[in-house]
């Protein structure tokens, strides 16, 4: 099971050309889900790897006219973690930046690359889909944007296409008075893979009112989804208790969880609801302003105190 | 398909021909003989493969070697080389943070590239860096108690 | 004086350094890769093996299968298992045969390339099933394998053992309340971080064998028996030990790869993957259920207990008796019980070959004793630490085999681990304190050891004895120098080499310090007494007026009047060597009284008996079940403290590996196979999950053993599950009796009790 085939392009453009003749199957950007799954058996590395490792064009974040982020593709957990954009601002990006892996995944690790893997437990998916996160494809014929909400289609799976290459993510700027956040459950504090994910962002009005807000899952379904009628179920309300409970119970409404060997179906479907209402009111006390370290899944509880 | 490779590791220029899915471990390992880094899974979760890459602690077990073209590998071979690394070394040894010695390298690996970052960590950064090597001998506290020590030493 | 001292391992300067050289890391000229062929299947008949593709594979030197081994058995108890498979299959990975090959992928794809013909049958899981007269056997030709001396076996059921004491009927008949319950524990993993390698090479009829294993000695004699050669012909070397933890007892690959070397006249290596580690070491740790049933008076008083241990063996026996007899003797524990009628079975079943991992047995048992102690108490409305004072064994009272306690430190220990908690403070909502008692034993078997002074003064020690990081090899130095007023640095030690030491049982049982630390002292002893003869000589002295301090021998009072090692060993050097020789006799065990019990082989009493007490802090999310180890205290009767380094050490380490099995360790199965037969799925602690560890060591210089010293290799990981369940009781107010307690099973007993 031997990859015959090596290349290494310095440009975007060449890449392209590289993909174009032998598809995408064979990218490798820091190769952390890419080399474990050649070495498993699952998914054995491709006739012909490309390495983009040394495309730095797509490392980096800049923030764009409008307020919002660009990031590209090859950006690290940990550079994602250095930008005080990605802290302050999007900071459920930060949450699960902070917990993908190791230490020595996070620094080789990348967006572009958890984007691509389309892993259902990924933890970087809830938060881009609440953010409204556009990615940008290109190939030689063409560039495309395409909401994230439409990239993932099945476990491992999404519509980028096989000559395309996932460049970069555009995270839409936020209103004043918005907060994220994301928590997974975990059995262990690090080293974790998301039992169930939860990422909400809040946008608060006057009088403390939800103005706006979204909530997606990880880990109980096919792909990481949003799910609107648990973002709507606290929209125009205050949140108490019991707007968080609705928004809660809409979301172990929408999960569709498996039983596996780390949690059953019925265990999966309570802790959305827990794990929700626990990502909501992080989010709800940063959109308020106070602060609620990083990450969510182990600080949680300061949002309360 | 053999492809050529040119890098540094621990400061000593290497080349080798290879194929393009052999991982910068195996490679270190039975093409350059450096057996410091370890084998211990088969899904970077352990951290006995841990090297540094430009300074930045890397998984060897999954990384492509002919991405580390150009590169300067630090493996526990090279540590004592730096002030940093071989303070981490001398309290590892006097306060009792090596047992079996298996995980040692990835620890002090890791450790090295912490304290080079963070020059004085609190007990929870340490261990949140740690997190990623596993031991199963020491429990980890001498571990943190000698990575905790040499920091001091080094201020 | 370097007893008690902190002294630096001696085998630091390489492990830190990456200069140790582990199996793996070892290469020779002309050396081939070995893989095997395992059977992907809990259970079946073989109908034939077709090797021809396989061995027309180029680059690949042989194959073989049990065709090309002696029709022999071999089991450290019931001799029931051969080299590779003959008829049948018993567990997924069984070896039904093995490739040599220029290269590992090449020695892959020709085990790919060997066609087994199977019929599978239904493969037997359910240990109570299997204990049936009516069910199929595991061992169809049980009955005909040889077996040593007294191991009690029918069908199903390779280890039967009975402890007895008392009358249970009438000691249940005073009884004013029983509270009866039953516990699981799953399967779980040594998991060391090196994975085994094994390296072979002959040099004519004589094998060479670089092997991860923890029993040099015993490994030696499988192999020899095996293959048909006298034990003086096999050499087995361990180079330096990536941790064991009993998943590198009992012999595991060498013969097969030692039966490669030999077919291909090359060195051959074998690295196991991960994956391979969970599946086919065959050592993991048992799954157990465990039914307690105790009679208690109203003011507190045991007066009975009743109760019997199933434990999954898995396809063959290995070395699961030690399992199955340590788990007995858990069952009164430190506990004072006058009627006790205990049995254990030991089921074979067709998954994974359980074996003896650290402290076999125990942690599952002393996780159901400890929550059972509790739930009386709770029933008798009586405080769970009270109930433990008025119940814990004093001096003159009697274990569940009649041997006598003398001062136990049972009681010391939980108030010392209570005190350094800081038990009975008020605790935030959700958090809890969870204790635990327990005691354990030291194995007493021969051992020997040379000790040796080079030309210069310097020493050697040899000694077969295995060092799996521990430090209990490390630690023989100190002892050595001790004896002849040297320093430990002045040493050096050849170890783990069968040719190079005498008999040593391995890294196995908590013994290398017990009986191999008396042998260096006995052999140290020898060569002062011949240095004193030759310095008496010397200086013109008495010897009975001379004395050993700071590496000289001088005049009592005069101390000018010496002469230092160096000359001495100098000047032995063109005479008698200076040479010394150890074999620390087996201590005796205390006397007891076991003739009730049935099937009882190597522990029918606890020699020299440490107890201790652990105290955990845990946080559980009450919405979740995730329990969170805040920190944690406990206290060991250990004896004399050799080097605190090292206590220190077994007992952090052995902590967090009990929180591990107490919390997420546990093998999944479906359809006898394992599920998570990865790191990322079987889950160990990492250093954010490990508490911060607090210690006390109680008690003085025990009555035997090297300088008074216990056996504490073991003992740290028995109590830390009980401990984690018994918190997790007083912070919920359920309790969980499936072990591991993942978050899962322990929102399930929440959700059970109606306490969310």
């Amino acid at each position: 099971m031997a990859a015959r085939q090596y290349f290494a392009p310095n440009s975007v453009d060449e890449a392209l050309q590289v993909i174009g003749r032998h598809g995408r199957i064979g990218v490798v950007a820091g190769g952390t889900d890419a080399v474990v799954g050649h070495r498993s058996g699952k998914s054995p590395l491709a006739d012909a790897i490309v390495g983009i490792h040394r495309l730095q064009d797509l490392n980096g974040i800049k923030v764009a006219n409008d307020g919002g982020l660009c990031i590209g593709a090859l950006t690290s957990y940990a550079s994602l973690l250095s930008s005080n954009e990605v802290l302050e601002r999007y900071t459920a990006l930060a949450d699960a930046s902070a917990i993908v892996g190791s230490c020595a995944t996070r620094n080789v690790g990348t967006l572009g690359g958890n984007i691509v893997n389309a892993s259902p437990a990924m933890d970087t998916g809830a938060p881009l889909l609440v953010f409204d996160a556009v990615t940008e494809l290109r190939s030689q014929a063409r560039t495309r944007q395409l909401p994230i909400a439409e990239l993932w289609t099945g476990p491992g799976q999404s519509v980028v296409a096989d000559d395309e290459l996932l460049v970069s993510v555009t995270l839409p700027s936020l209103p004043p008075q918005s907060g994220s956040a994301y928590l997974r459950l975990e059995y262990r504090r690090a080293m974790e893979i998301a039992v169930v994910g939860v990422a909400v962002q809040i946008t608060l009005g006057a009088d403390g009112v939800v103005a706006a807000a979204s909530i997606a899952l990880a880990a109980v379904g096919p792909t990481c989804f949003l799910v609107d009628a648990a973002g709507n179920a606290i929209v125009g309300r205050s949140l108490d208790e019991s707007s968080t409970a609705e928004a809660a119970a809409a979301a172990a409404d929408a999960a569709r969880p498996i039983s596996d060997n780390r949690a059953s179906e019925n265990y999966r479907r309570q802790m959305v609801s827990v794990v929700t209402g626990r990502a909501i009111q992080v989010a709800a006390a940063r959109a308020a302003g106070r602060t609620v370290n990083i990450p969510a899944s182990q600080r949680w509880r300061e949002a309360t105190q | 398909m053999i492809n050529p490779l040119s890098l540094s590791v621990n400061g000593v220029p290497y080349t080798a021909a290879i194929e393009p899915h052999r991982t910068l471990l195996s490679v270190l390992r039975e093409e350059f003989g450096i057996t410091g880094p370890k084998e211990g899974c088969d899904d970077s979760e352990c951290g006995a493969c841990m090297v540094l890459i430009d300074g930045e602690p890397t998984n060897a077990c999954c990384y492509l070697a002919l991405q580390a073209e150009d590169r300067e590998i630090t493996t526990i071979e090279g540590i004592s080389d730096s002030p940093v690394g071989s303070r981490i070394q001398a309290r590892m040894l006097e306060d009792g943070g090596i047992q079996c010695g298996f995980c040692t390298p990835g620890i002090v690996v890791m450790a090295t590239a912490l304290l080079s970052s963070n020059p004085n960590p609190n007990e929870e950064e340490i261990r949140n860096a740690l997190a990623g090597n596993l031991c199963r001998c020491t429990g980890y506290q001498k571990i943190v108690a000698a990575v905790s020590k040499a920091a001091g030493d080094l201020e | 004086m370097t007893i008690g001292d902190r002294v630096p391992r001696g085998d630091g300067p390489e492990k830190v350094t990456g200069q140790a050289k582990y199996t793996a890391d070892i290469t020779m000229t002309g050396m081939l890769h070995a893989r095997f062929l395992y059977a992907e299947r809990p259970r079946a008949r073989i109908i034939g093996i077709d090797t021809a593709a396989a061995k027309a594979l180029p680059g690949v030197f042989a194959v073989i299968t049990q065709d090309d081994m002696l029709d022999v058995r071999y089991g450290f108890f019931v001799k029931d298992r051969t080299v590779f498979a003959t008829d049948e299959v018993r567990f997924e990975a069984e070896v039904v045969a093995a490739v040599a090959a220029l290269t590992p992928e090449i020695a892959a794809e020709a085990v790919r390339l060997i066609e087994v013909d199977y019929e599978d049958l239904e493969p037997i899981l359910d240990v109570e099933d299997a204990l049936r007269d009516d069910v199929d056997l595991v061992h169809a030709g049980f009955a005909s394998y040889e077996q040593m001396a007294g191991v009690d076996r029918d069908r199903n059921d390779c280890a039967h053992m009975t402890s007895v004491k008392g009358d249970v009927d009438a000691g249940f008949a005073e009884a004013d309340v029983v509270v009866s319950a039953r516990y699981r524990s799953d399967m779980s993993h040594a998991a060391p971080i090196e994975p085994h390698a094994v390296i072979a090479e002959w040099q004519g009829e004589r094998v060479t064998i670089w092997s991860t294993s923890q029993v040099p000695f015993p490994a030696r004699s499988q192999v020899a028996r095996t293959l048909g050669i006298p034990e003086s012909n096999v050499r087995i070397i361990v180079p330096h030990l990536g941790g064991g933890f009993g998943g590198k007892c009992d012999v595991h690959f060498e013969t097969h790869i030692a039966a490669l070397a030999k077919v291909t006249r090359r060195p051959v290596k074998l690295v196991f993957t991960r994956r391979e580690e969970f599946l086919a070491t065959d050592k993991p740790r048992h799954a157990a259920i465990i039914d307690l049933e105790t009679g208690v008076r109203n003011d507190g008083t045991i007066t009975a207990r009743r109760a019997k241990i199933i434990l999954d063996g898995g396809a063959y026996s290995g070395d699961s008796h030690f399992a199955s007899e340590i788990s007995i003797m858990m069952l009164q524990g430190p506990y004072r019980i006058p009627n006790l009628s205990a049995e254990v079975h030991t089921v074979y079943t067709n998954r994974t070959p359980s074996g003896s991992v650290r402290a076999p047995g125990a942690p599952q048992t002393v996780w159901a004793v400890e929550q059972h102690t509790e739930e009386i108490a709770a029933q008798l409305g009586m405080d769970p630490i009270d109930f433990r004072r008025k119940n814990l064994v004093e001096d003159g009272d009697t274990g569940q085999t009649g041997q006598r306690f003398d001062n136990p430190n049972a009681a010391a220990c939980l108030e010392r681990a209570l005190e350094m908690a800081g038990y009975g403070q008020e605790l935030p909502e959700g958090e809890a304190f969870g204790v635990s008692c327990g005691w354990w034993f030291s194995l007493p078997v021969a051992s020997g050891a040379y000790v040796k002074l080079n030309a210069d003064g310097s020493g050697t020690i040899v000694t077969g004895a295995q060092e799996n990081g521990s430090g209990s090899v490390m630690g023989m130095p100190a002892l050595a120098a001790e004896e002849l007023g040297m320093a430990p640095e002045q040493f050096s030690i050849v170890y783990q080499d069968t040719s190079a030491g005498p008999f040593d049982l391995g890294s196995a049982g908590s013994q290398t310090t017990m009986n191999n630390g008396r042998a260096v002292i006995d052999a140290a002893r020898q060569v002062r007494d011949e240095l004193l003869q030759l310095a008496a000589h010397t200086l013109e002295a008495a010897v009975d007026d001379l004395e050993l301090v700071d590496g000289a021998v001088r005049v009592r009072g005069a101390p000018t009047v010496a002469v230092t090692i160096g000359e001495l060993a100098a000047q032995a050097h063109g005479g008698e060597l200076l040479l010394g020789k150890g074999s620390g006799q087996p201590l005796p065990m205390p006397e007891h009284d076991a003739s009730e019990c049935v099937g009882r082989l190597f522990y029918p009493a606890f020699a020299h008996p440490s107890f201790f007490c652990h105290v955990g802090r845990i946080r559980v999310d009450q919405d979740t079940g995730v329990v969170q180890v805040l920190d944690w205290s406990a206290a060991f009767d250990f004896g004399t403290i050799l080097n605190p380094i090292g206590a220190e050490g077994q007992v952090e380490g052995g902590t967090v590996q009990g929180i591990g099995f107490g919390l997420l360790e546990g093998s999944i199965y479906k359809d006898g196979h394992q599920q998570n037969a990865s790191l990322l799925e079987y889950k160990l602690q990492t250093a954010i999950d490990a508490p911060p560890i607090k210690i006390a060591f109680v008690g003085g210089p025990a009555p035997a053993g090297p300088h008074g010293a216990r056996a504490i290799g073991e003992p740290p990981v028995v109590g830390p599950p009980a401990a984690l369940a018994n918190g997790i009781a007083a912070a919920t107010g359920a309790r969980v009796r499936h072990l591991p307690m993942t978050p899962e099973r322990v929102w399930e007993s929440m959700q059970a009790t109606g306490v969310n």
